[in-house]
């Protein structure tokens, strides 16, 4: 791809594009008597261009993108499922999509997050949910700061956090955010936590809590949960779960029931937003009857005269974002749960494993498995022993040229050279044999042409990019 | 309904191969009394009657004709090809584009979409988005807090009062202390402990500062100390002077009003732009255009990641991930449809269209307009009683102005009026009606 003429900036002419300008039709008084002429700008170097030209060029680019709808996302912890259309359909009418955050007769979107927050309730076990984190990111900072401020509130110094080195990275990120520093905990040969060492750091009186995610990032539920939490509360710390595998648990057990007392979730993997091309997303958090009064503001509640929205902040870790929540999101998800209902996402969770189990079963022939359980909703492959030094980069590359996407790579930290693959319960098996037939003849080629795998990708639009050059002399706008 | 496409047939094969028997044998990690004996939720339900139940639920919400409401959410008129463009489900079913020989379609709309933000702004660099224009300010005000080690934030009084409450909550979170002040007293806060001061122009009341001549105040005393701009409606600048003119070191806004939806609020689009000196510390994800490794060809890729949490873990500059990158490829569409004449042409007529009805309102007799320095489609007005005004306007079918004391309660009757290029003539006249019987005493009931 030649990207010198190819850019939306090199199109359009001198000719003036008004299409999208309403007739002005007061009498108005001319802008240089409106405001002074020093806080005028000089003109904006945004081209002209006919509308024809914008389009193609954007349909040209879509053609060059894979998304979920061009086949199989086998990201590891993304959760690339199917995303129903009747969710966008209703994400646009007027009476969702047109409406204002600060208008008054807005009963109708209260009520829906009224709802979702308790139906989130149910499939986690929580007592009260917030949606107003935009990600799973801010979910976790939201989730972390209400640790923060439970200790503080009692009065309490408690500034560590341990987090699994099967976390995925947005958790120690997030913990530092809200001002803790980590224990990294190394996971056990089973990939799960050592309780001794859990116990140990639990011990030195200064720990919250745990985050942790279960099913980790092995794709491995971990046996001792209950063991886990219960260590933490003995110690007066809070248990946190990453909801970012949540999808194999649906209907099938909650972890509330665990023994954690804070959760987020991540309704563009389990509830089946799109992920647009990495956002919009949306975390809602849910916590426990004891840290309810912690929630962010606003926060809606029923009372007698009905749902109405609670701007208390007594103990509130106050707001952390402006308005609602990302609505759009919460809604497509609240139409995924209605849809489903109880016994829609019970099938999820079951076969969202039995596509990740098949699946392993499948590759585990050919490629090496570091650990060798039964897994839930992923499981992680590495390149050890693939054939003439073959890397997971070769292998990801090539998959590419096959029509696929790539797993996760590279993650979890604790298997080098991880191909971490989640095939989610939207993929037929159909999808899944021509996903595991792909990955047969790469292994082979591995074997007999390993030249074609190390410049792989030789069938996409561009090869592989230097990106040791691009992070050193950063061209970050034309 | 479910999404699932296997049969019977195919489930007895694939648990064959897996070697269990039934789909529960998969689950055996997990204690047995974890397991829970489904879910007390509703039966699903079919396409049609989810529809129908959406439906009856979003007939609680009101539409109105027109709005004079702003506040942080716009009514800007969308051009039909933004939806076309974003419901491409090559795009908005992909996720960060990882695999960027996959993905370049969506890397070069966000390598345009950094481009687009740099032209209208002037800054050296954007980056792929931020959650809203609130948590961008705040997520600003930390990477000052970085760049600066200096832990005291000044913020200006006229800032968007949720915002200020966002700023609060992450700054506690990172023990950064924070300090609101009004505009003429800044100078009196300013010392060598200051990371940066923090302020809307132009701002929640509707006022434009001029930004040149504060950012020389600031800098003056305390040349370390890094400026934030930030704004709620950055169609503004289709006119007004742009942030890297007038120097500010890091400009942040929501970006709702570039072809995004209100849906209640969110999602929006957090645009946050800086110099180029600070690039290597810019919270969030950054597209760079590169060469191939055995080519000469040309193409785009995330970069710069080790900046980012899935590298740095605790040591990165903010824990960001997922962003708001099907809303900036709205804004890049939006953005380019209307070009540089429709921008400044829509940022007129958003100039002229509220002078007009403040012209207007002087007219009347009992209300005031209370901002003296200039304004762009905001401004605030002293009523004679501004819950008359607003059930006034619900009865013509307008969404009615925000009044002040839901954030002030010591600012009774006052409204703070949006007008924008969506308002036209008839829904002006029909303001200006509701305007005059809310001041007519005997028309209260």
């Amino acid at each position: 791809m030649d990207t010198k003429d190819s850019l939306i900036f090199e199109k359009g002419n001198k000719k003036a594009q008004t299409n999208f300008v309403p007739k002005l039709d007061i009498e108005c008084d001319e802008l240089e008597e409106i405001i002074p002429k020093k806080f005028i700008r000089d003109e904006i170097q945004i081209p002209d261009i006919p509308e024809v030209e914008i389009v193609r060029h954007y349909v040209k680019l879509s053609k060059i993108n894979y998304g979920l709808d061009s086949g199989i996302y086998p990201l590891g912890s993304c959760t690339m499922k199917y995303n129903p259309k009747i969710n966008e359909h209703i994400a646009r009418l007027a009476e969702f999509s047109q409406i204002h955050p600060l208008q008054e007769e807005n009963e109708g979107a209260l009520q829906l997050i009224h709802n979702i927050s308790n139906m989130l309730g149910e499939i986690t076990g929580m007592d009260g949910f917030t949606l107003q984190p935009a990600a799973g990111a801010h979910g976790e900072l939201v989730g972390l700061l209400i640790m923060k401020k439970f200790f503080e509130t009692k009065g309490v110094v408690k500034n560590k956090i341990i987090v699994p080195d099967s976390a995925h990275g947005t958790n120690p990120a997030s913990a530092k955010m809200a001002g803790f520093s980590i224990i990294e905990l190394q996971s056990n040969d089973y990939g799960e936590v050592p309780l001794d060492h859990l116990e140990f750091a639990m011990k030195q009186g200064d720990v919250a809590g745990i985050m942790l995610t279960n099913p980790n990032t092995l794709g491995v539920f971990d046996r001792q949960i209950k063991d886990i939490t219960r260590i933490v509360h003995k110690y007066g710390g809070l248990c946190y779960y990453d909801g970012a595998n949540l999808n194999p648990m649906l209907g099938i057990c909650r972890p509330r029931d665990m023994g954690f007392d804070i959760v987020h979730l991540n309704l563009h993997k389990t509830f089946s937003t799109p992920h647009g091309g990495g956002g919009p997303g949306s975390g809602p958090v849910g916590v426990t009857n004891e840290l309810i009064p912690f929630l962010p503001i606003p926060c809606i509640i029923s009372a007698e005269n009905g749902i109405v929205c609670s701007h208390d902040k007594f103990h509130s870790i106050g707001r952390i974002k402006a308005f609602w929540g990302n609505f759009g999101i919460i809604l497509r998800a609240y139409v995924y749960i209605l849809s489903l209902g109880a016994e829609g996402l019970k099938r999820v969770g079951q076969i969202a494993v039995l596509n990740a189990n098949y699946l392993k079963s499948q590759l585990q022939k050919k490629y090496y498995l570091p650990y060798n359980r039964v897994c839930q909703h992923e499981f992680v492959l590495s390149d050890k022993d693939m054939p003439n030094e073959i890397t997971t980069e070769d292998i990801a590359k090539r998959i590419l040229d096959y029509g696929f996407y790539a797993p996760t790579i590279y993650f979890p930290l604790i298997v080098n050279g991880a191909l971490m693959i989640e095939p989610t319960e939207t993929e037929s098996k159909n999808s899944l044999d021509n996903f595991v037939e792909v990955m047969e003849k790469i292994y082979y080629e591995a074997l007999n042409n390993p030249e074609k795998l190390k410049n792989a990708p030789l069938n996409t639009p561009i090869g592989r990019l230097d990106a040791v050059n691009a992070a050193r002399n950063p061209i970050l706008h034309d | 309904m479910d999404f699932i496409s296997h049969d019977d047939d195919a489930i007895t094969e694939m648990l064959k191969v897996i070697g269990v028997d039934k789909i529960e044998d998969l689950f055996k990690d997990i204690p047995k009394d974890l397991i829970i004996n489904g879910l007390n939720l509703p039966e699903g339900l079919s396409e049609p009657d989810v529809l129908k139940k959406l439906k009856e639920l979003g007939k609680k919400n009101t539409i109105y004709a027109n709005s004079f409401l702003g506040a942080g959410c716009y009514f800007h008129y969308i051009p039909t090809l933004v939806d076309f463009v974003v419901s491409r489900s090559e795009f908005y079913t992909s996720y960060t584009p990882y695999q960027a020989e996959a993905s370049q379609g969506y890397l070069q709309a966000i390598y345009e979409y950094q481009s687009v933000i740099s032209r209208l702004t002037q800054m050296d660099v954007a980056n792929a988005s931020m959650y809203d224009g609130s948590t961008a300010l705040a997520e600003a005000a930390i990477m000052a807090s970085i760049i600066t080690r200096k832990n005291q934030i000044i913020l200006l009084e006229g800032v968007h009062p949720e915002y200020i409450e966002v700023v609060n909550t992450y700054c506690w979170g990172q023990n950064i202390t924070l300090k609101i002040v009004p505009l003429d007293k800044v100078e009196d806060e300013l010392n060598q402990e200051i990371a940066a001061v923090l302020f809307q122009s132009p701002n929640f009341f509707g006022n434009i500062e001029d930004v040149s001549v504060l950012v020389k105040k600031i800098t003056d005393k305390a040349p370390n100390c890094l400026l934030i701009q930030c704004m709620t409606d950055p169609t503004c600048l289709g006119i007004l002077k742009p942030p890297g003119e007038t120097g500010v070191d890091i400009f942040v806004a929501e970006g709702q009003s570039f072809g995004i939806n209100p849906s209640f609020g969110g999602p929006g689009l957090g645009i946050f732009a800086t110099k180029e000196k600070f690039l290597r510390k810019i919270p969030g994800r950054l597209v760079g255009k590169t060469k191939e490794i055995n080519g000469e060809r040309e193409g785009f890729l995330l970069t710069l990641q080790a900046r980012e949490q899935h590298i740095r873990r605790e040591k990165a500059s903010s824990n960001i991930c997922t962003n708001q990158a099907l809303c900036s490829l709205s804004a890049l569409i939006y953005l380019v449809s209307l070009g540089k004449t429709g921008l400044t042409k829509i940022a007129t007529q958003n100039f002229q269209k509220a002078h007009y009805v403040k012209k207007k309102i002087k007219e009347i007799p009992g209300y005031e307009i209370l901002n003296i320095k200039p304004t762009y489609n905001e401004f605030i007005v002293k009523c004679p009683d501004v819950d008359s005004l607003i059930q006034e306007c619900k009865k013509l079918n307008l969404l009615p102005p925000l009044p002040l004391s839901k954030y002030y309660p010591e600012m009774k009757d006052v409204a703070l009026v949006c007008v924008t290029e969506s308002n036209s003539r008839e829904s002006i006249e029909k303001f200006i009606k509701a305007l005059e019987l809310a001041n007519n005493k005997g028309g209260r009931n």
